[in-house]
């Protein structure tokens, strides 16, 4: 499944020149925009005389959606310690994490060889993406969030009976990149946006997808219709996109651990920060599901590209695989009987 | 010699297709009387929601109707007859190569690419019974397809180079006047033209050209040229429609889903009762 990767690294070893498309490798070091304000930089504008978001971005970042227990009461690093922040992170997950025997090399075969994740800090500095409620951390579950999450939780089998079993990822259906609110994932963190007047499209490289924005003031759809991905209205605010999300099928999973239904309502904010930021900030508001609404804000960098194609649900043997080992397992364990 | 050798081949395999597209340009000459609206940067506006409006996912040449697969979809399952969108109605097939699209046909029920709900390619993408949407700015065009949240990426100006073989192609894109000219490459071997069994191999090459006829129509034509399958290129056309409706939009139709039972189904721990 980890396309990307695969390729980047066979490219690198023939060729040695594609690591040039690799955005950790093209990733400058962080500068703030609150900090240093690029004074002499302006919004580009597209013909149309929006704020031209055009171009590829990635949002691969080591800062947590939520703040770390160690890093609590602390809202910013200054750049000094975020660049000791990035090393320590870098170098941690930069180790050969390969553990000896066989089993150890397959389980654990993914290291830093294969994730993309990033290696900076966002760009705001901030130790959370979180920023409301002000501690960095999401709010409590609501009582019936707390049961559905137990349920969901209960009704899965260890050793997966079917598809339904195992993560939305394993199913190709959906992943924290390719979901709304977009937050970062492993690998495959890039996105490209193209707009017009009256659309702005985001390409996205997880699994193949593209949302399109409505800008032509057109209401969202009924509520009888649902979608995955949730039904996207924009409009500009200033030099800001704001997007309205609602009409979610309910059936997607966060990759933090919150389930998510039908009542969830996103609120996105996009702000072109200086040439290579894009700062992206999002409410989520679920009434059933949170205890009050939270905000998170985090950035997205300029990236070379180009967008690969990301073929994973014709590519999945993983599934087949992991389907068909339980089965022989069990099979086993049958005949030891 | 190799290099003679490799100048002869380019010459045999691109000659057949220059005069093909030489001779599409009157028809393109006559539709370019019409001059539609423009984006921003003077070109023609394709921006919006698009679908053919033919049988051809069924089969490409013309055929006639015929009764479904599935006998429980009574008429609803049944195949719609259709024109055909081939020009010419022949497809040149090499005798080995026509061989396996016959073997194709025999298990189209089965073998056909759309049922386990994998991207179509191009140009099968276009005529899908779905709409597709055109997002265009001067330097990228996406197009985006409700089937299978396939999409692609139109390179208008400094094209990279392809990254790997592909599903839906490389596309590099140019204005020819009004008609929107993309050169199609890097597909991989899996994907069919359509449900009848009609198939390339990894070294198709497909140029489409989309030449505006009206606000709400586009001439499509694409040019087909694969030297393991065919004996020379070959061309299909058909008009594409704009949907019309206030509140047209690109729906979700996220088929993984749906082909899981079908998949990976005789990997359950207990049948399905689904």
């Amino acid at each position: 499944m980890t396309i990307r990767p695969f390729i980047r690294n066979l490219a690198m070893l023939v060729a040695g020149s594609a690591a040039a498309q690799t955005p950790a490798t093209i990733e400058k070091p962080a500068k703030p925009a609150a900090a240093k304000p690029a004074r002499t930089w302006t919004v580009p504008r597209t013909a149309d005389g929006q704020p031209d978001f055009q171009g590829v971005w990635n949002n691969g970042t080591i800062t947590r959606l939520e703040r770390p227990a160690d890093l609590a009461g602390k809202e910013f690093f200054t750049p000094k310690e975020a660049l000791e922040y990035e090393k320590t992170v870098v170098e941690r997950t930069n180790r050969d994490q390969r553990t000896p025997g066989t089993e150890g090399d397959v389980s654990r075969a993914y290291n830093d060889a294969w994730w993309d994740s990033g290696t900076k800090v966002i760009r705001t500095l901030r130790t959370s993406m979180v920023i409301d409620p002000p501690d960095g951390r999401l709010p409590p579950l609501t009582p019936q969030a707390q049961a559905l999450l137990r349920s969901q939780a209960a009704g899965r089998h260890p050793q997966p009976w079917g598809p339904e079993d195992r993560s939305l990822q394993e199913r190709c259906l959906m992943f924290p990149t390719d979901s709304v609110p977009m937050l970062p994932y492993v690998y495959n963190n890039n996105f490209r946006i193209v707009q017009t007047k009256d659309t702005l499209a985001i390409y996205i490289e997880m699994i193949h997808d593209v949302r399109t924005v409505y800008l032509d003031g057109r209401p969202h759809l009924p509520s009888t219709i649902r979608r995955w991905l949730g039904d996207s209205r924009g409009h500009w605010e200033g030099d800001t996109l704001v997007v309205d999300n609602t009409n979610f099928n309910g059936k997607n999973r966060f990759s933090f651990n919150s389930p998510v239904d039908q009542n969830l309502h996103v609120v996105e904010r996009f702000t072109r920060s200086d040439r290579d930021t894009l700062v992206y900030r999002f409410t989520v508001e679920d009434p059933t599901v949170y205890t009050k609404p939270w905000t998170a804000e985090t950035t997205l960098s300029a990236a070379p590209g180009p967008i690969y194609e990301y073929a994973c649900h014709e590519g999945n043997y993983g599934m087949m695989n992991l389907l068909s080992g339980a089965r022989a397992e069990e099979k086993a364990a049958q005949t030891a009987k | 010699m190799p290099n003679r050798a490799k100048l002869a081949l380019a010459i045999r395999f691109s000659l057949p297709l220059a005069i093909l597209l030489a001779a599409s340009t009157p028809a393109g000459a006559q539709s370019s009387v019409y001059r539609g609206p423009r984006t921003a940067d003077g070109k023609p506006n394709l921006n919006g929601i698009w679908q053919a409006m033919n049988t051809a996912n069924w089969d490409i040449q013309g055929h006639t109707a015929a009764a479904g697969h599935i006998l429980s979809l009574g008429a609803q399952g049944g195949e719609p007859a259709g024109m055909g969108v081939v020009e010419g109605e022949e497809i040149p097939y090499l005798p080995a190569a026509l061989a396996q699209r016959k073997a194709n046909f025999e298990k189209r029920f089965t073998d056909d690419p759309e049922i386990k709900c994998f991207m179509p390619g191009i140009p099968r993408a276009t005529y899908m019974p779905f709409p597709f949407q055109i997002v265009q700015s001067p330097k990228i065009i996406v197009m985006a397809y409700e089937f299978a949240n396939a999409g692609r990426q139109i390179y208008m100006e400094n094209p990279p180079e392809s990254p790997a073989e592909s599903w839906m192609g490389h596309a590099a894109g140019h204005w020819d006047g009004d008609t929107l000219v993309i050169d199609n490459t890097s597909f991989n071997d899996q994907s069919w033209f359509d449900r009848s069994g009609n198939y390339h191999s990894d070294a198709l090459h497909v140029i489409e050209r989309y030449t505006p006829i009206s606000a709400d129509a586009i001439r499509y034509e694409a040019t087909i040229e694969d030297k393991n399958v065919f004996s020379r290129p070959w061309k299909m056309s058909m008009p594409l429609y704009r949907h019309l409706e206030k509140n047209a939009q690109l729906m979700e139709f996220r088929c993984e889903e749906f082909v899981e039972e079908l998949i990976y189904g005789k990997y359950r721990h207990q049948p399905s009762t689904k």
